[in-house]
């Protein structure tokens, strides 16, 4: 055996590759454990090369192996391990959401979601890199620098933000589940470049207890899984109200893996024309032209949508303007005297002055400022209360398709992964429309999936589907079919 | 709408209590000028100023009384773990009256 097939061979010794079930059923079988897999996971997590981590929870994690009540061995989740962004409270792991402001700082308490994970018997083995505070979608920005794509040996292009660090645990292999969040598309963009699904549900379905806050009215709970399967069931587990977090739902929670399988016969799905319009990439195009075709086989129902391109190039600048003023006030808390990184001055004034103006990065700073000024008695009618206006237009027309139709279907970005030291044209329709559109999820609340729809230089893209807020169950059914029309599931990027 | 400058962008930053460099302020200035330009975009939009300010994303109304029953929040001990400078179970700062 050649040393490349031997290390092959080693490769495929391992679960972590492998889907939740795949796992879970490995676990019935009595063929492993939780704790090897915890040590598989923490082993491949301390080989990482692709700087995912910010934290590994070895102690934590074996700790909780040694707890676990076999009696729960029947959920899917018991002793398998995830990982959990780092703007999610972990009690007792450190978690600073990439910026220095709040290094050393160690919750008391843990997010709703981490509990519920928990109480499945998940095992959480790391918290992972992301771009400072969630404001980027590049990847670069946190305070351990560049999070590398794991599909790309030569680390020239982005993995996308900002849940950087997930994506490439799951596409590297690592785990087979990571918890993120998506504020503008911060999961469902790196799901595109890196072969995963990632999936945001509706606003409200998922508890925001316990994570970091950064546009209250924009921010979801997401996640990132290797299939469709996996990301319903996960939905299952992780929905449901919770009194801790007023803006959570009571609507009642389904089984979101029952009707997977179900024909999509009738189902009407809307293509938007001035998205594709605004992509130029001939391989994206085709391999979305070719899973469009399989839902017209499958008997789904397309039709080419016009939606007012004024408004498709009013999603990015409006987004921006509500979420750095949320963000505004939402990290004023972050001054270093309750919690955090302080520094020290002559004043309580000069603590935070002197806390903030070190603990910020200066492109957080940058964002800051743009809400500030967005905010400014003198401005606001014209930016922050204008774009809250402009919202209500994008939400009423994406609201008008999906009075006729169950879907909306397009690229979930006009590319692959763009190069980390590119640079983009922020005026153009490919930046404006295709490359930032999926806001348009956020501001309305809606359901959205990204999953894997092809390959263009050994890198992958994919597609997005979106639908009527709470119809979870109808869009993991229509995107179930798209993956079973790519057959592009289970995608892991080879390791070094 | 104020006229963006260093001065203004300095005021913006100095409200939200942190301060920049001359370097970061002038790739501000610059980046105001991308944005300004996508701002326009949506001046540009018909009935924008007519439109209800939109701030959720749809209308929710939970409206509910959690039962009487008493809950325990973080203790004193919880709180104050994570402040750097803590006596006597109070956060210390810098004299005010000095």
């Amino acid at each position: 055996m050649v040393k490349s097939d031997f290390q092959g061979w080693l490769n495929n010794m391992g679960y972590m590759d492998k889907s939740l079930t795949y796992i879970h059923e490995a676990i019935l079988k009595g063929e492993v454990t939780p704790l090897d897999l915890v040590k598989e996971a923490i082993e491949l997590a301390k080989k990482d090369t692709n700087n995912a981590f910010e934290y590994i929870c070895e102690k934590e994690a074996l700790d909780s192996v040694s707890k676990l009540d076999s009696s729960k061995k029947n959920n899917l989740l018991y002793g398998i391990p995830v990982v959990i962004k780092d703007n999610f409270s972990t009690k007792d792991i450190p978690t600073t959401g990439s910026s220095n402001i709040l290094n050393g700082y160690v919750p008391v308490f843990s997010s709703e979601v981490v509990t519920r994970l928990e109480n499945e018997g998940a095992i959480v083995i790391a918290k992972s890199t992301m771009d400072e505070l969630a404001m980027g979608g590049s990847g670069t920005t946190g305070h351990l620098g560049v999070t590398y794509n794991p599909w790309d040996k030569e680390k020239i292009y982005q993995v996308g933000g900002s849940s950087c660090g997930s994506a490439a645990a799951v596409s590297a292999g690592i785990v087979p589940f990571a918890l993120g969040s998506d504020t503008g598309d911060s999961v469902r963009k790196p799901a595109s470049f890196a072969a995963l699904v990632g999936f945001k549900p509706t606003w409200g379905r998922i508890s925001r207890f316990g994570l970091f806050p950064f546009a209250t009215s924009l921010d979801h709970v997401a996640y990132f899984t290797r299939n469709v399967y996996d990301s319903a069931y996960m939905l299952n587990i992780l929905a449901g109200r919770d009194d801790k977090d007023a803006s959570s739902s009571f609507n009642k929670v389904e089984d979101y893996t029952a009707n997977l399988s179900n024909p999509i016969k009738g189902k009407k799905i809307a293509v938007i024309k001035a998205i594709i319009d605004s992509i130029s990439d001939k391989e994206v195009l085709s391999a979305f032209n070719k899973s469009l075709d399989y839902l017209k086989e499958q008997g789904a129902e397309i039709d080419v949508v016009n939606v007012d391109v004024k408004l498709l190039k009013a999603i990015y600048p409006t987004y921006i303007i509500i979420s750095c003023a949320e963000a505004t006030s939402n990290n004023a808390n972050l001054d270093g005297i309750k919690f955090g990184n302080r520094i020290e001055g002559e004043s309580f004034e000069e603590v935070m002055l002197n806390t903030r103006t070190n603990g910020f990065s200066p492109l957080i700073k940058r964002r800051f400022v743009i809400g500030s000024f967005s905010l400014l008695k003198e401005n606001q009618d014209e930016l922050f209360v204008r774009a809250q206006k402009c919202r209500r237009l994008i939400v009423n027309a994406f609201n008008k398709v999906f009075e006729k139709y169950d879907a909306i279907y397009c690229p979930a970005a006009p590319s692959i992964a763009p190069l980390i030291k590119g640079s983009s044209n922020n005026l153009s329709d490919e930046y404006l429309i295709a490359d930032n559109y999926m806001a348009f999820a956020n501001m309305g609340g809606y359901p959205s999936i990204t999953l894997p729809i092809g390959f263009e230089k050994n890198m992958p893209f994919g597609a997005n589907l979106t639908a009527k807020p709470f119809q979870e169950t109808v869009l993991l059914n229509i995107a179930k079919v798209i993956e079973n029309g790519t057959g592009l599931k289970d995608l892991v990027a080879k390791r070094d | 709408m104020k006229e963006v400058n260093k001065e203004v962008l300095a005021t913006a930053a100095h409200k939200l209590m942190f301060d920049m460099s001359d370097e970061q302020y002038d790739n501000l200035l610059a980046e105001f000028d991308v944005i300004i330009s996508q701002m326009n975009l949506i001046g540009d939009i018909e009935g924008v100023d007519e439109a209800e300010p939109m701030t959720f994303p749809f209308d929710v109304t939970n409206t509910y009384l959690r039962e009487d029953v008493a809950t325990s929040p973080l203790s004193k001990e919880e709180a104050l773990k994570n402040a750097k400078d803590v006596v006597d179970g109070q956060i210390r700062l810098p004299r005010v009256v000095k």
